[in-house]
């Protein structure tokens, strides 16, 4: 079918930018040396690949030694987690990434309060004398609420200064996976206060299967991959070269047109909240009003099926999702709806609207008619 | 109108099998039914895209969809049978039993309890029955614009066929115009008749029950639902037992039994020939997996499950390979038990029918062959036929 899809799930995958896939089309044929051969144009994509991996630590404000590449922000999860032989601290919220990574440690899991919002003082009193880690995404990738991740930082700076002064040597580290929040958030390293951040490429117009790992100069860490030694030995393999030129270009990109971009989301976003939720009274909104990523826009129907609304948008041209696109179609429900307390009736009516650099004034008006006309149609079928 | 629950698997059949009920005036329910799965380390839950896919098509026909979760029942009566009979020596057939326990018992039961009049499945198979199962209010109703009734109660075959004085067994008297027992008749497309597995189903829930696409061949099947923009349309065709899924019949055994060395004997000259790593994986008449080494193939012809060795032929001729006589037990029939005399049977789904003379044993059923057919493991199911009626069948002894 030649219909114009309406693309609305920017958080789940995002088109990689033309000027991306530009800078990296060398690398796949001309360019294709190995960055570890001794000779000329070897060495010519090796000072290729460490531009790009400068140009990356320095859009986060890091240094490019701290960095290691990664296939992706679940590796850079696996990778913050290893070598971890202490408690660890994480929230029910977290993506499953980083829940699943946290049960193979002693860990405490952390409520969010019903905005997807963690607390500082929920992670103050979790940690333990012998916490070594605390992991909290930058945004929430199914809400879109963004987590004071500098008081956060704060309580996890105070327990080490305590230890330091006990001569307690545990150490404690604080990693945040802001794959979702790049696009739209300031990811300062130093601002933010954390030890270890990921990345994810493919969720900022980049491609996929790339991602990195930041590591504060005094984290210890074990590789989850050894070999050839490449990433100072924490990730062993042969450079992807074109995929981190892709990224850092991309990252470039996104970090320049930040602000207005966000902008410009926030008001298509607010427009399309408006307008469903004056046609539909009921509607429910999740996520924090205020701490929310500009193109989130997480809704729920009371009383009608996600899941049956993604199939009858997407016969309409209209693509969205139920919460991430990991969870979705498993038949269950997400476990971040759970987690916020939303009863079942409202968790099963939701879905995940994430809008993106697809999203034009047009085609965000007639998604909203698209939406209100199936999601109409859809009360007056359950009603009868 | 009458209501039908569609069993939808994801596949094409019961995709185009709800996709026909609504066109011919159902008021179409699809279900999805929930059974066991295997969890393996690493790989996705199965069934999760099956689920989406039959609920895609739901939605697209615009009908009310739901999940029946049959898995606690599932396991236990359809997998651990399995595993029971394996364990015994016996080769079962799990899908015969799926069908006897989840679908035409639990299924139909959850379904009538939910408010269905009817249950349809995707099967290649037609039912045949004396008296239309409609409604009350629907016969009231009269001439509504809904399916006609006699295309709504497959009682087209019936009339083509004209089958009923066949077997002398007449269906049960209705109880409010709605519980006639119903004959199983084999598809239109015998390359893809699944009557074999339908054998230990009951009248009283053929009586109930709808095979929208028994009329159709599988190809015109695919054509259908791709006229009909049905995103399974060339969906492949699901392989093997249901819940075992990707892994073969051997790794899912071996999670569940440990392996366990034992010899392989030549037959004829009691001479150990090898080694295998338990008697329960290998089957009747099987000929592959005995890694002796070159020459001759090796046949199964024999296992003893106490001290778990397993007898070995190259003699094609081996009178464990050939029979004249196939004794039945655990006999069912769908409808009456038929009288002694001449019938066809099946060994195996889509194997050709083959005359046999039925005769009695007790409870038990003695089928004289006219010609010796290749051996079929103890476990495994024979089916009886009057012609395009499958009557029931039993359970090799």
């Amino acid at each position: 079918m030649d219909k114009e899809l309406i693309y609305l799930d920017h958080a789940a995958a995002t088109p990689m930018d033309a000027r991306v896939l530009a800078v990296m089309q060398p690398y796949f044929s001309d360019c294709f040396y190995n960055p570890s051969s001794p000779y000329e144009p070897a060495v010519k994509v090796r000072n290729d690949y460490d531009k790009a991996k400068h140009s990356l630590a320095v859009s986060i404000g890091a240094k490019p030694g701290e960095i290691i590449m990664t296939a992706g922000a679940t590796e850079s999860i696996n990778l913050a987690f290893n070598g971890i032989n202490g408690h660890v601290v994480v929230a029910n919220i977290e993506h499953h990434a980083v829940l699943n990574c946290a049960k193979r440690c002693v860990h405490t899991i952390i409520e969010s309060d019903e905005r997807g919002f963690i607390s500082a003082e929920a992670v103050k009193s979790a940690i333990k004398p012998e916490t070594q880690l605390v992991s909290v995404a930058l945004a929430n990738n199914e809400l879109g609420t963004v987590q004071p991740l500098r008081e956060i930082a704060q309580v996890v700076k105070s327990e080490r200064e305590a230890r330091l002064i006990r001569g307690d040597k545990t150490p404690i580290y604080l990693h945040s996976d802001a794959s979702q929040g790049v696009g739209q958030l300031d990811i300062n390293v130093a601002r933010l206060g954390v030890d270890m951040l990921t990345l994810n490429s493919g969720k900022i117009y980049g491609p996929k299967q790339v991602g990195l790992l930041w590591l504060a100069s005094h984290v210890r860490l074990q590789p989850l991959i050894v070999g050839g030694g490449q990433e100072r030995g924490f990730r062993s393999g042969t450079e992807n070269v074109a995929g981190v030129i892709g990224f850092a270009k991309a990252l470039e990109l996104v970090v320049e047109h930040r602000k207005h971009e966000t902008e410009r989301l926030a008001e298509l976003r607010d427009g399309l909240q408006q307008f469903l939720t004056e046609a539909f009274p009921k509607t429910i909104i999740s996520g924090h009003s205020r701490h929310r990523l500009a193109g989130h826009l997480h809704i729920s129907f009371p009383g009608l099926d996600g899941e049956r609304l993604i199939f009858l948008l997407e016969d309409k041209g209209v693509l969205v999702s139920t919460g991430s696109a990991c969870a979705a179609n498993k038949g269950t429900r997400s476990h971040v709806l759970t987690a916020i307390g939303l009863s079942p009736a409202v968790a099963d009516g939701s879905i995940r609207i994430t809008l993106g650099h697809l999203s034009t004034t047009e085609n965000i008006k007639r998604a909203g008619e698209i939406i209100a006309d199936v999601i109409r149609r859809e009360y007056q079928r359950v009603s009868k | 109108m009458t209501k039908v629950y569609v069993g939808m698997s994801g596949g094409v059949d019961s995709s185009l099998s709800a996709a026909l009920l609504v066109e011919q005036g159902y008021d179409v329910t699809g279900v999805y039914m929930k059974n066991w799965t295997q969890d393996l380390p690493g790989m996705k839950c199965p069934w999760a895209d099956d689920l989406a896919d039959a609920k895609r098509v739901a939605v697209k026909l615009g009908i009310d969809f739901k999940v029946f979760d049959f898995e606690n029942e599932y396991k236990h009566k359809v997998v651990d049978y399995m595993i029971e009979e394996y364990k015994n020596g016996r080769t079962p057939n799990p899908d015969i039993m799926c069908n006897q326990e989840v679908k035409f018992k639990l299924f139909l039961e959850a379904a009538i309890d939910d408010g269905a009049d009817m249950i349809a499945t995707g099967h290649y198979a037609r039912v045949s029955r004396d008296i239309v199962p409609v409604p009350s209010e629907r016969l009231r109703a009269g001439t509504d614009k809904g399916p006609g009734v006699l295309s709504a109660s497959g009682c087209r075959c019936s009339e083509e066929t004209d089958t009923q004085s066949l077997v002398g067994g007449q269906a049960n008297p209705s109880i409010d115009g709605l519980a006639p027992t119903g004959q199983l008749m084999q598809a239109v497309d015998s390359n893809k008749d699944q009557t074999y597995f339908l054998y230990r189903v009951t009248g009283e829930a053929l009586g109930r029950t709808l095979f929208p696409i028994g009329e159709f061949n599988k190809p015109d099947v695919r054509k259908m639902a791709a006229e009909r923009g049905l995103s399974t349309a060339a969906k492949k065709d699901s392989q093997g037992i249901c819940f075992v899924g990707q892994v073969g019949i051997r790794d899912f055994l071996s999670i569940y039994v440990d392996q366990k060395p034992g010899e392989i004997i030549d037959k004829k000259s009691g001479k150990v020939l090898g080694h295998h790593d338990g008697a329960i994986f290998y089957t009747l008449g099987q000929r592959h997996g005995l890694e002796l080494g070159g020459g001759l193939p090796y046949y199964v012809v024999g296992k003893d499950m106490d001290k778990n060795e397993v007898y070995v032929t190259t003699d094609l001729n081996d009178g464990t390979l050939w029979k004249n006589t196939i004794n039945l037990a655990d006999v069912h029939w769908i409808n009456q038990a038929p009288v002694v005399g001449n019938y066809q049977i099946r060994v195996r789904h889509r194997a050709p029918l083959i005359d046999a003379a039925l005769s009695y044993d007790g409870d038990n059923v003695v089928l004289n062959l006219q010609n010796p057919e290749r051996a079929v493991a103890p476990g495994q199911s024979v089916v009886i036929y009057d012609g395009d009626i499958c009557l029931g069948g039993g359970i090799i002894i």
